[in-house]
């Protein structure tokens, strides 16, 4: 069941009026039921895998809790971060890692047959598989305390706003919402459902719109002229923002109708200046668990090389958070560009401080407005890497002819190029204010009755107008 | 050791790290009052740290260290 389909429109309201009408402590046991529906709906086989890595998971906590040598723990962890990783392996590297074999086997003269998986992969895995393995190393790092009811690992695992693509969510934010009073909030339904009306215009009218331009032009990049690429590359970090970034605030939405908080994956990205301050901003959920469980015990690991270590660290990290992506070696060039791009703002970060300082150029707004467009150019460009049918010499050949193709009027879809252009610059309008000039314009949150619903109907308005029905799927369920 | 000498020893070491010669170290200072203290940098002041006091943390004490306070204390606990 996807948030833009008619099937969740009919879903979440009744969810909606059960849930409230239960007495509270009930609550949480039905929106487990309703979170298990809500995932069989995709596929019922798929919900055994989700619940066989609730029941590693709360087997090798408590197991872990329980036990007091330091070895045992180890083992319980290692063996449960295994068993964890086990379904993600097979379903989304088996192939993978199979062809790089076979390439290796073929390079030496062997022509064998190695066996070839054509199953999708389960939607939601990435993320649960990394919200288990977070909650079992924080229970081994006495974080938190193993949970003693497997109906709340479950829920939590399986919590339907965001089983399918995150927030990447932290044991230690859910659980006790969870176990706690689950109220009605008149608060925070209205917070809720602006987040969600939000979260649909930046889906349906800034990145499905965006959507059928790239995908004109990539799907067909032989026949599009390079000024084309250069423009669907440019729209490519706006399409992500539009698409992750809207379901992430009709996830946060949905669970804050619902009473619980869940944590933020956004905030104003295209406003960094930087590339390390773009990473606190862009898919916040994810590049935390990485900085926790990855980056972390590796600059610990590799701290006595200094610098280095930490650009050691960063490399893998981001490498890692590529081949999370998916598995193929241009995501993996993907991460490798970031964590590159990382290090050098990282080893010149002391001359780049005094090189401001002495030009006085950090309050500057064109210094400002450089370091966005920099940032945004680099990321653009990486993301070029980041499609899901790119291979690394398409990419190449891409950005080559972007460079070497005389100038040329680009590719030109009218209604897809205003349309779009209106739902960007409405968004870019609002997280300008937002970041620039807080509590100016108050629309959503306006005491004023008139033009607050006037804003809701706005975007309604825009909603339908502007955005595209055609039952798109969100980019980030395939990861 | 005393809490006065890990702080008077912590004091250059975190002026070094931060590039910030008046940094004051009290129990309260966190990531949140510091420029450029980020995952970046942390990971070199724990080894900065290490190689001061001639002492080395677990993974474990990391996570343990939401101030300075912390730290201190921490390091202190290595020396009984």
């Amino acid at each position: 069941m996807v948030f833009t389909s008619f099937n969740f429109l009919v879903f979440f309201p009744t969810v909606l009026v059960v849930y409230f009408l239960l007495p509270q402590k009930f609550r949480w046991i039905f929106l487990l039921a309703a979170s298990y529906y809500f995932y069989i709906n995709i596929k019922p086989v798929y919900a055994v895998l989700l619940a066989a890595v609730t029941l590693t998971t709360y087997i090798f906590t408590n197991l872990i809790a329980k036990t007091k040598s330091d070895g045992k723990r180890r083992a319980y962890m290692v063996t449960s971060v295994i068993l964890t990783l086990l379904p993600l392996f097979f379903f989304k590297y088996f192939n993978f890692v199979n062809e790089g074999i076979y390439s290796l086997l073929n390079l030496v003269g062997l022509h064998l047959q190695l066996p070839h998986i054509s199953m999708l992969l389960p939607v939601g895995i990435s993320f649960y598989t990394f919200m288990a393995l977070g909650y079992t190393i924080d229970v081994y790092n006495e974080e938190i305390d193993a949970e003693k009811n497997i109906g709340v690992v479950a829920l939590f695992l399986s919590f339907f706003p965001v089983v399918m693509s995150g927030p990447i969510e932290r044991a230690g934010n859910m659980f006790h919402q969870f176990k706690g009073k689950l109220e009605f909030s008149a608060e925070k339904v209205v917070q809720g459902l602006q987040l969600m009306l939000w979260g649909y215009f930046m889906k349906l009218a800034l990145a499905d719109r965006l959507s059928i331009y790239i995908d004109a032009v990539f799907k067909n990049a032989d026949q599009h002229v390079g000024s084309s690429l250069l423009l669907a590359t440019l729209m490519q970090p706006i399409r992500v923002y539009g698409d992750l970034g809207g379901y992430s605030l009709i996830a946060i939405g949905c669970a804050r109708v619902m009473g619980i908080n869940v944590i933020p994956n956004f905030n104003r990205p295209f406003f960094a200046t930087t590339m390390s301050e773009f990473w606190r901003r862009w898919h916040i959920s994810l590049i935390k668990w990485l900085t926790d469980y990855v980056y972390t015990p590796l600059s610990f690991g590799f701290r006595k090389y200094g610098m280095w270590g930490i650009v050691i660290s960063l490399n893998l990290t981001f490498i890692i958070s590529g081949a999370w992506h998916g598995a193929a070696f241009n995501f993996l060039v993907w991460g490798f560009i970031q964590g590159v791009a990382l290090s050098v703002e990282m080893l010149t970060r002391k001359s780049k401080d005094a090189f401001e300082a002495r030009f006085n150029l950090a309050k500057k707004w064109w210094y400002m407005l450089f370091g966005c467009a920099f940032t945004y150019l680099l990321f653009a460009l990486s993301l070029s890497f980041g499609g899901d049918a790119a291979t690394v010499p398409e990419v190449l050949k891409i950005l080559g002819r972007i460079v070497t193709d005389p100038i040329q009027m680009p590719y030109k879809d009218g209604d897809t190029m205003l349309y779009g252009f209106l739902a960007f610059a409405i968004v870019f309008i609002k997280d300008f204010m937002e970041e620039f000039y807080p509590g100016r314009v108050l629309l959503f949150n306006n005491k004023n009755n008139t033009v607050r619903w006037l804003a809701y109907y706005c975007v309604l308005f825009l909603i339908f107008y502007l955005g595209i029905f055609s039952g798109e799927q969100f980019v980030y369920f395939q990861f | 050791m005393q809490k006065e000498e890990i702080v008077n020893r912590l004091t250059p070491v975190f002026r070094k790290v931060f590039s910030d010669n008046s940094l004051v170290v009290t129990d309260e200072l966190s990531a949140l009052d510091v420029e450029n203290w980020d995952s970046l940098s942390h990971m070199l002041l724990i080894s900065e740290v290490e190689t001061e006091f001639a002492i080395k943390f677990k993974l474990k004490d990391l996570n343990k260290m939401a101030n300075v306070g912390d730290m201190i204390e921490i390091i202190r606990s290595k020396f009984q």
